[in-house]
């Protein structure tokens, strides 16, 4: 197919364009002259300020063109550059020799260039790049590379693959002659070239420089390979194994923060019941010495780490002191149930507090009596499946020890809360109480709790 | 087309690939050869006629009435000087290049290292089924490591023995189409009838052979295929059947034996006719070759093995392959195969290597020149090819 720029050339025109210099890339893709002179008319104005944007486009636009009454040409910016061939005069090819300045022989071989390339350089000979394997002469050698494992051929037949092979150790390992010298490892080779190079820096480098040496690690590297192989050579049945192993791991980890979590939650509730009981017993003494005044200052002085928290008013003037009495919403129905039957039993009116902490401290209680029961039978069960037997007594006595500081400390809280509480009641009547309180919310703790457990 | 663009530069190179089966020869830069011919020669009884130069590897002269050449007229070489290249495992005959032949230059390589060139790679390992052997050959970096080459001779000729047999077992005669002068259509599995040619020049024994040869591996080729999974009784019985019609008209359906015979390239165990369980099958000589391997490269290997060679164009291969491979392979290991689906590119894919090669630019400081040779000797061909 002839285009013009073939037909002028046949008829031997002075064609329009008189460019006959070497084609670029911009003329057979995308060559729009005209565009890159328009950039620099445009001028932009700054819109001032204050004046929102739309305003000022209805005013002064950067083209300061009318709009459009024709659909605009959208080729030149979303069309895909087709190349434009055959715009310019069609450059001549020759076969001709040419000598490779990578070879070192000098032989003359031919192929097709175009005829404008005469002359110049091979373009391909500046990929011959090599490997820098240092070369020693004989007299380094037997001064300082001399080394009782290798003997100067074997040396010297390390360095000849090396070279030949660009340090790719290996392709060297592979070529290394085996049968005449010694059947060396990888890292063996490896290790012997790198002294030598290092070696020979430290002796080549000026006095005073401090060349930088590569260290190799020969014993580091074979257990790493060695490692390796292994982790290779596993069989599924091993990996599955890894992988229960791993999972059997994490149960017991998050197992482990459940209870130690617990323990937190108990240790808390438990000194907030000690600080209250001080608090209280602080009080009582204090009355007695000071007016009863004193009384309402220190109320709130009272650590809220446990139990409802109640919203202090802040009214000026009188307020009635039933007011504070008032739960705040945040507490659940149960919670608002148990505490409205234990103070129905005790017929008592009472700071909630304290009712509420013993209530948390019986759930927590009952809690860890289901575990303890829990891991008693699984204890059990896992003796009987191993055929061991263990007396009951023993195992009971065991976990019954595992816990008595806690019940202890219960027993003595509750105590003291009923002591505080009950203040007018005789010795008697506080026992009585304490058994009640404990066997009437224990049914409604027990039922609550086992929803909570599972 | 040359211009730095592609990095090619067109010197007029010839790629020739002698293997054992069929020879291919064309120009460098193409991307097929444009000469496939059988790796045979003909001999006419009673003049000798000079050897044509590919018979360095020892292929039997047939003796036969009419005479056969290769055909290098095929090439239609118009210059004189022009350098040659071929890929070959063994070393070829380089005295009889330069001197024989007078080329300015030459160059061998080995055909793994062109395989997995022409498959974009510079490293992985080559799994090379064809007539004769398979091979597993791991390439590092364009070098090929050549102690840990795994060779079986469970290939293509392995299979054309085994359909041989089972033709023996069905009692069904091997008559090759020189010989058939007209035939009629017979029912599924009735012995054939047809009638012999008159007027036969007298055939040599060889020949013949090689004739029934082509009959049976037309019939390996659209015949066999390799099942998903080890060879199993059921299984095969299910499979649909496939029916052939030999040259003579007898024709049969082919279900259960289709997937028996190429079992033994994956499991020679029960293959017939095989002394003993020393034989590995595809998927031990691969796993073995790379085992054998620096640890350090083995994914490098695992993440490229390529499929070449004609014997693997059996359906199925491929598949079966991958799945052997993702088996005795860690779960860790990425296992990558690669095997071109068009015939084309799987049996010439040495050759189109080499023409890959013969085209770059920085090839050409690679060539063993006639001075080299001169000055050198034959050590400079192993120096400098790798």
């Amino acid at each position: 197919m002839a285009t013009g720029a073939d037909v002028r050339d046949i008829l031997e025109l002075a064609g329009a364009e008189n460019d006959t210099g070497p084609i670029s890339k911009k003329d057979i893709i995308n060559s729009d002259k005209k565009k890159s002179k328009k950039s620099t008319e445009t001028l932009t104005f700054k819109r001032p300020e204050g004046m929102h944007r739309e305003v000022y486009a209805l005013l002064y636009s950067d083209k300061k063109d009318a709009p459009p009454l024709l659909p605009s040409d959208t080729t030149q910016g979303y069309r895909t550059v087709k190349a434009k061939l055959g715009c310019k005069r069609v450059r001549p090819w020759k076969w001709m020799p040419f000598t490779n300045p990578a070879r070192k022989d000098g032989a003359i071989f031919h192929h097709w260039r175009r005829a404008a390339e005469e002359g110049k350089d091979y373009p391909f000979a500046r990929f011959n790049k090599t490997v820098q394997v240092p070369v020693y002469s004989e007299q380094e050698y037997q001064q300082h590379l001399h080394d009782d494992g290798w003997t100067k051929a074997e040396t010297d037949h390390l360095f000849d693959l090396c070279k030949r092979f660009d340090l790719r150790f290996v392709v060297i390992h592979d070529r290394y002659d085996h049968q005449q010298y010694r059947k060396r490892s990888v890292e063996d080779l490896k290790e012997r070239y790198y002294n030598i190079c290092g070696k020979l820096a430290k002796v080549r480098a000026a006095t005073g420089s401090e060349p930088k040496v590569y260290i190799f690690d020969a014993g580091h590297e074979k257990r790493r390979k060695e490692q390796l192989e292994r982790l290779f050579n596993r069989t599924p049945e091993q990996v599955a194994e890894e992988e229960y192993l791993v999972q059997e791991l994490r149960k017991i980890e998050t197992r482990k923060k459940e209870r130690e979590k617990k323990a937190q939650d108990l240790q808390k509730l438990i000194t907030a019941a000690d600080t209250t009981t001080e608090m209280r017993r602080a009080e009582r003494k204090a009355t007695k010495k000071k007016l009863p005044q004193k009384r309402e200052t220190e109320k709130p002085a009272v650590p809220e780490t446990a139990g409802i928290k109640f919203p202090d008013f802040k009214s000026a003037g009188v307020t009635l002191r039933s007011q504070r009495m008032k739960l705040p919403s945040s507490v659940g129905q149960k919670k608002i149930k148990a505490i409205e039957q234990i103070l129905t039993e005790q017929g008592v009116d009472l700071n909630p507090i304290d009712l509420v902490l013993v209530y948390e401290l019986k759930q927590a209680h009952a809690n860890c009596e289901y575990e303890q029961q829990m891991l008693q039978h699984r204890y059990e069960a896992l003796l009987k499946a191993s055929g061991a037997s263990v007396p009951q007594s023993e195992a009971t006595g065991l976990e019954g020890q595992a816990w008595p500081g806690v019940e202890e400390i219960k027993t003595e809280a509750k105590e003291q809360i009923i002591d505080v509480v009950g203040a007018p009641l005789t010795p008697n009547s506080v026992r009585h109480i304490n058994t009640v309180t404990f066997t009437h919310a224990h049914p409604l703790i027990s039922q609550s709790i086992l929803p909570l457990v599972i | 087309m040359s211009g730095g663009v592609y990095g090619g530069d067109e010197v007029g190179a010839l790629v020739f690939d002698i293997g054992s089966y069929t020879v291919r020869a064309g120009y460098a830069g193409e991307d097929c050869p444009k000469a496939d011919f059988p790796t045979v020669i003909g001999v006419t009884l009673d003049r000798e006629d000079g050897s044509a130069p590919m018979e360095t590897d020892g292929e039997k002269p047939k003796q036969s009435g009419t005479a056969y050449y290769i055909d290098t007229n095929q090439l239609r070489v118009p210059r004189e000087q022009m350098e040659v290249m071929s890929p070959l495992k063994n070393g070829m005959s380089t005295s009889l290049m330069f001197e024989h032949y007078n080329i300015p230059a030459f160059f061998l390589c080995k055909t793994a290292v062109l395989s997995s060139f022409a498959n974009g790679r510079s490293t992985g390992l080559v799994l090379d089924s064809g007539a004769t052997h398979t091979t597993a050959i791991p390439v590092h970096d364009g070098y090929v490591l050549q102690q840990c080459i795994v060779k079986s001779p469970l290939a293509g000729d392995f299979m054309s023995m085994q359909c041989r047999e089972l033709f023996q077992d069905l009692s069904v005669e091997i008559v090759p189409p020189y010989i058939i002068a007209s035939k009629d259509p017979v029912r599924e599995g009735s012995p054939a009838s047809w009638k012999k040619k008159e007027k036969l020049p007298q055939v040599t024994r060889s020949w013949h052979n090689y004739m029934c040869n082509t009959v049976i591996q037309d019939f390996q080729a659209s015949v066999l295929q390799v099942s998903d999974s080890p060879y199993d009784e059921q299984v095969a019985a299910q499979m649909p059947t496939v029916h052939y019609e030999l040259p003579n008209g007898y024709n049969c359906d082919f279900g259960a034996e289709r997937l028996k015979i190429p079992e033994g390239l994956f499991d020679p165990s029960n293959a017939k006719g095989l002394s003993g369980n020393t034989m590995l099958g595809v998927g031990h000589v691969v796993t073995t070759s790379v085992g054998m391997c620096d640890i350090d490269i083995r994914p490098g290997l695992y993440g490229s093995v390529i499929v070449t060679g004609g014997n693997t164009l059996i359906q199925g291969f491929t598949d079966r392959l991958n799945r052997e491979l993702s088996q005795k392979t860690p779960p860790s290991m990425r296992l990558k195969l690669i095997a071109n689906n068009t015939t084309v590119e799987r049996r010439f894919s040495a050759w189109i290597g080499g023409s890959i090669l013969a085209s770059l630019g920085t090839f050409q400081q690679m060539w063993i020149s006639k001075q080299e040779y001169e000055e050198g000797g034959k050590q400079c061909v192993d120096r400098k090819c790798p």
